[in-house]
């Protein structure tokens, strides 16, 4: 079993890569540090005393991935009642576009702040920012498989999938990818 | 360039990325894993009755979960109990020996005394007795 300093070097050696994970998936920092908290601690409360050491990666990478799909539900259902409560107020403006509350999830100025965040490394952000482009399941296949080291078939076990599905979200990711960067000038 | 190739260099990018993360952030990181182990359950310690032994039997931890591991858990209430059963019954034991050994050594001297034995139920020979020693 997994002693109380496996656990730390484990989590230590893992947060900064789930931070960008969950970062890459809201695009929200306070969102992506509550879900790796939540990841961290599902890890520890259910799995930290009785798995062994060798589990761990598996285990935290599927906690995380569903804390980051819980999150995303809480989001859904609230937009709902966003919607719901601005379809009730009496709109003034004729032009109001009734999307716009759920425009804001995903608005730019959210956006343009993790660029200006990340303008140190204009390169790297441009990456980032791309990697974060990627469709959802183009992104997770990607990050599991190539950073975080991953075999095809733990990636299958960890996204609920096929092998053959990992291969082609891969393959796909990799070539959106690159003509992504292309586009903007950056051969890596 | 190749797809694996490719992907090796967007993981150094990435990794770089994760190198540049604000002081902040990696503050709330370090705060969330030192919360998280706090939350790790007890039963991940060794119980303070288990002989230190038995952990080492096998090289095995004391909270194996194997079924082996949990004959060990079991073994090591029901040793020190029997033990202290045994030690129990041998402290009786040995205390009942005693106590027919003296009666027999009493039992004994009054029979080669040359006293008659009716003389001991006379309560002023028990007194001269007592007044001789």
């Amino acid at each position: 079993m997994a002693t109380r300093e496996e656990l730390s070097a484990f989590l230590a050696g893992v947060e900064r890569r789930a931070f960008k994970q969950a970062s890459f998936a809201v695009r929200d920092d306070d969102a992506a540090m509550d879900i790796v908290q939540e990841a961290m601690f599902k890890l520890a409360e259910n799995y930290g005393a009785s798995r062994p050491a060798a589990e761990l990666p598996l285990l935290f990478t599927r906690i995380l991935q569903n804390a980051t799909h819980d999150h995303f539900r809480r989001l859904k259902v609230r937009s709902t009642w966003i919607t719901l409560f601005s379809a009730l107020t009496p709109a003034n403006d004729e032009d109001a576009d009734p999307l716009e509350t759920l425009e804001a999830l995903t608005g730019t100025e959210k956006a343009e702040s993790a660029l200006d965040k990340a303008s140190r490394n204009q390169v790297v952000a441009i990456i980032e920012e791309e990697v974060a482009r990627l469709p959802r399941r183009q992104r997770e296949a990607f990050l599991l498989r190539y950073w975080e080291d991953l075999d095809v078939a733990e990636t299958a076990t960890s996204m609920g999938c096929s092998e053959g599905s990992v291969k082609t979200h891969c393959s796909r990711a990799t070539h959106a990818l690159a003509k992504a960067l292309r586009a903007r000038g950056i051969t890596p | 360039m190749n797809e694996t190739e490719f992907a090796y260099r967007i993981r150094q990018a990435l990794n770089e990325a994760t190198e540049q993360l604000e002081y902040r952030i990696v503050f709330r990181l370090e705060r969330a894993r030192t919360a998280a182990l706090a939350r790790v359950p007890r039963e991940n310690e060794a119980p303070a009755w288990a002989p230190a032994a038995l952990a080492a039997a096998g090289g095995r931890s004391i909270s194996d979960q194997s079924p082996r591991g949990i004959w060990l858990q079991r073994l090591g209430l029901l040793v020190p109990l029997a033990a202290l059963l045994i030690g129990f019954v041998a402290i009786y034991e040995w205390q009942h020996a005693r106590r027919i050994n003296e009666l027999a050594d009493l039992d004994f001297a009054v029979l080669l005394d040359e006293a008659p034995i009716d003389a001991y139920a006379d309560k002023g020979f028990g007194a001269l007795l007592r007044n001789e020693q």
